[in-house]
């Protein structure tokens, strides 16, 4: 239950159906044509740079924004349908379409008891229905003693308990999460998150949450979404994501490593990607071999450093950061005598500044090293969107 | 006054007892209670239209429902007696094109009645209530109706169940606040002959001379107004505060074309009937009536009034920035406490104040006389009930809490840094005071001065028992010319009251747009 990994990809346990989405916002694009499907059960997690649309997303699929263009079914249900210059739209208000939603600020009532929040959203349900739901939920999130308590007499942790349960109590279809853990303190948010992991699995929730760190991706997601300007750039399992992220906004933006600049030149029959750390071979139909300058992503476990300097081991970079981790010590490391220029030029474009390597030997500012990179599972990427 | 109150057991006193004393106290308790009901009537139902729905007009309806605060209610109530009267306009034109001849043919309602009054006050005092009120909605967090839609509720409902239980502590300030100011009113039930116990304080020592039992007459409704003091402070206890950034992108309620009409005339009523139909009924009557010989009488009394408020205005903010200061400074828990005591003023009708001021400032004139005799020196006189000291003095106590809580709530949003960083740049505290923390104040200072100077230009029961002899303002001029039924003469000063009163409301708006 806990494994971060679900196979489940056949169509009949599509869930969520998300096709050619818009949204403008004050004439702003905010999404444009965003298609996506989740599966039955599954946890999403939505990672994105803060403006790249992912609370829009959620808010739209909630109910609470206008779309421009597109279709979202929910359980074979539509949502929203509008298409572009047709007049017909379909747009189900907000309290119909059985999504729930956790806040960011949990946005629990504070003029009722923890007992009555969690009852709000299940009033149709005669009262000893109530009860026994009431009761089951506050049981499972540990909050019976707190039952006939007010919002504010609660810790942090436990508002968000009540948010969930009050969020779960009407069985929604889908529950989205904006930035749920982003309150909560550092110490208990991991322990918190396997927790409502746990919770959502237990009553097989399919939910999306965003949020701007990836660890929490990890620790919460059975998917990943990376998002970009209103776009989905990659969706797949977190894993597959971080080890083959499929261009260079989504390795950057999860900060997969660092980037060494090489320039890609053809020689006999082979196509070679040159940088000031030594040459790698392209595959002739990569997209990289079609460029002039690619990047490669260096990952800190890809580097082989060097300290003991001889004859025929020459120095190739030297330390400009040194900063204390939990996994030892982190440097940046910076090209030796190329440096980087605005505008780069020819001598200057494949200059390094900031490659990022953990070790646990202890090196000197300025100190010189030599790095060698691992020639195994080379990732290339172009800068410019694909 | 309380204790002399008690201790009164003047004949006058248990004659009133035993005769119309329980009478006026029912009166009183009705016009309070039916005052309320309808400014929360009016002003929940015009802030919830204007905050939570697409009406049309908003952005004019929005500012325009607060106008009403700026007409003194007396005004409202003698322009609106005079247009529905028998003799009235209104019924002439109904007589005449119904050929009804005497009462007796038709009906029509009595405006010069209890339910009368409260609705002249609630006209007037609404704008209490819809201010506060629409604060309190607009402050609401968008997120908790979101989470109520996706729970299942209508846009409607969510109103229901969770806009308006949350702007419970807000509303009920507001109506407390017009409990008070219907309490203290004065001018309005007596030209309406609804006997009260303002009225009746007046009368007793006015007509009968009797301080002990008018005293004793003040104390009750002194008891009355410590009720809604009391309510008024449980309702601030009750004032939650909310997330610290809450969502603030409302989701409108969208009305149907019918809704929005019926929404859009409720609000332009209230405007209408509060403001904007006094107001021409004002300006009618001085285009027609007014001549040269008017004016100058006029401007004589109105720079008395100008005076008064101006000195009032002036001390009160005074008083009101070395309180608010203070307390900024000291933050022990009793640096509170002058500041609390002085907020009490405000509960205090006009009338009673006045009372206790004479009956205090009377001997202390007394015992100055007799000493200065005693000394060889001549008597000065009546010189402090006697002279526009004790007006100005009963004006600064009695608004004394207006100017602090506009102080105060400026004083609060200045950062508590900004305390400290003048010591660590070197300079003395009465230079950071002068620097800094008095022009960062300003536009709270305007607006406490603002506020203050048209209440005192407003404030009538106190200037009428304390002004001294022969001194008019233009607020006790026009008590006497509506007593005389002769407003025409001073439908000008009545405009330039209620121009005046414009004034901080025309700021609020502006300074609002601001943020």
């Amino acid at each position: 239950m806990t494994s971060l990994v679900t196979s489940t990809q056949d169509d009949t346990s599509i869930l969520l159906t998300i096709e050619k989405l818009s949204i403008k916002l004050q004439d702003k694009v905010i999404l444009s044509s965003l298609d996506l499907r989740l599966n039955e059960g599954d946890i999403l997690g939505l990672v994105g740079a803060s403006g790249c649309g992912k609370t829009t997303l959620l808010n739209t699929i909630a109910g609470f924004v206008k779309v421009n263009e597109g279709t979202i079914t929910l359980d074979g249900r539509i949502l929203n349908s509008k298409l572009a210059n047709n007049k017909d739209e379909i747009n189900l208000p907000a309290e119909q379409r059985q999504v729930g939603m956790i806040f960011q600020d949990y946005a629990l009532f504070p003029h009722l008891t923890v007992k009555e929040n969690i009852a709000f959203g299940i009033a149709k349900l005669s009262k000893a229905k109530q009860t026994q739901q009431i009761d089951q939920l506050l049981h499972i999130l540990k909050l019976t003693d707190y039952r006939d308590s007010y919002i504010h007499q609660l810790s942090g942790g436990q508002q968000q308990r009540v948010a969930i349960a009050r969020a779960l109590a009407p069985k929604p279809k889908l529950l989205l999460l904006d930035e749920p853990f982003s309150n909560i303190d550092a110490r208990l948010r991991n322990e918190l998150m396997v927790e409502i992991r746990l919770l959502l699995k237990e009553f097989k929730t399919t939910a999306i949450f965003v949020t701007h760190n990836k660890d929490e991706v990890f620790t919460f997601a059975d998917k990943m979404a990376v998002m970009s300007q209103g776009q989905l750039l990659q969706f797949d399992q977190p894993s597959i994501v971080c080890q083959q992220p499929n261009s260079y906004q989504v390795a950057d933006f999860l900060q997969l490593g660092s980037w060494l600049p090489c320039a890609v030149t053809t020689s006999l029959n082979t196509i070679l990607a040159t940088s000031l750390l030594g040459e790698f071979e392209l595959a002739s139909e990569s997209a990289a071999a079609q460029q002039a300058l690619t990047y490669l992503l260096v990952k800190p476990s890809q580097l082989i450093l060097t300290t003991d300097l001889a004859e025929n081991i020459i120095a190739n970079a030297q330390v400009e950061y040194i900063s204390m981790t939990e996994q030892g010590y982190h440097y940046h490391l910076q090209s030796l005598d190329t440096l980087p220029t605005d505008p780069p030029t020819q001598a200057s474009h494949l200059a390094f500044t900031k490659l990022s390597l953990y070790s646990d030997n202890i090196l000197n500012l300025k100190q010189k090293v030599r790095l060698d990179i691992k020639q195994e599972n080379l990732l290339f990427f172009n800068k410019s969107m694909a | 006054m309380l204790v002399g109150g008690i201790s009164a057991s003047t004949q006058l006193f248990s004659h009133l007892w035993q005769t119309v004393l329980p009478t006026y106290l029912v009166n009183t308790l009705w016009l309070g209670l039916l005052v309320v009901l309808l400014a929360l009537f009016f002003g929940v139902i015009s802030a919830a239209i204007i905050t939570q729905t697409n009406v049309f007009f908003k952005q004019q309806l929005r500012w325009l429902l607060l106008l009403p605060m700026a007409m003194p209610a007396y005004l409202v109530a003698y322009l609106y007696t005079d247009l529905f009267d028998y003799a009235g306009p209104v019924q002439r034109m109904l007589r005449s094109t119904f050929t009804w001849n005497s009462p007796a043919d038709y009906w029509f309602f009595d405006i010069r009645t209890l339910p009368g009054a409260s609705v002249m006050l609630a006209l007037v005092l609404f704008p209490y209530i819809y201010m506060l009120s629409r604060g309190a909605f607009e402050q609401q967090d968008e997120n908790l109706f979101r989470a109520s839609r996706l729970l299942g509720l209508s846009a409607k409902k969510s109103f229901f169940k969770i806009a308006l239980p949350l702007a419970r502590p807000a509303i009920a300030v507001a109506a407390s606040l017009v409990l008070m100011e219907t309490l203290a009113d004065f001018a309005t039930v007596q030209y309406f002959a609804v006997n009260t116990l303002t009225t009746v304080i007046y009368d007793t020592w006015l007509g009968y001379g009797d301080i002990g039992a008018a005293n004793a007459l003040a104390s009750i409704l002194m008891l009355l107004i410590l009720f809604a003091v009391l309510a008024e402070q449980r309702s601030r206890a009750g004032l939650r505060h909310q997330s610290n950034r809450p969502n603030l992108n409302k989701e409108l309620i969208q009305l149907s074309l019918s809704q929005q009409i019926m929404a859009s005339l409720f609000c332009w009523s209230l405007v209408v009937s509060g403001f904007l139909l006094p107001l021409a009924l004002l300006i009618n009557m001085a285009l027609e009536y007014s001549d040269v010989e008017q004016l100058t009488g006029l401007l004589s009394i109105g720079i008395n009034s100008l005076k008064m408020s101006v000195i009032a205005a002036t001390i009160a903010v005074f008083i009101a920035l070395i309180l608010g200061l203070y307390q900024r400074l000291h933050s022990d828990k009793y640096a509170k406490i002058p500041q609390q005591i002085s907020g009490f003023g405000y509960a205090i009708p006009g009338t009673v104040l006045a009372m206790a001021m004479l009956s205090t400032l009377g001997p202390l004139d007394h015992w100055l006389n007799d000493s200065a005799e005693f000394l060889g020196f001549t008597p000065p006189g009546l010189l402090l009930s006697g002279t526009i000291f004790a007006v100005v003095f009963a004006l600064v106590v009695r608004f004394s809490a207006i100017a602090n809580g506009t102080i105060i709530s400026g004083i609060k949003q200045i950062p508590h840094s900004l305390d400290y960083a003048p010591a660590t740049l070197g300079a003395k505290l009465n230079r950071s005071l002068i620097k800094v923390h008095l022009p960062l104040l300003k536009p709270a200072i305007v607006m406490a001065w603002l506020l203050v100077f048209v209440e005192a230009m407003k404030e009538l029961p106190a200037v009428l028992i304390l002004r001294p002899f022969n001194f008019e303002t233009l607020s006790s001029k026009i008590y006497q010319l509506i007593s005389d039924e002769m407003l025409e003469q001073g439908a000008l000063g009545a405009i330039l009251i209620v121009l005046f009163g414009l004034l901080p409301i025309v700021m609020l708006n502006k300074s609002e747009k601001k943020i």
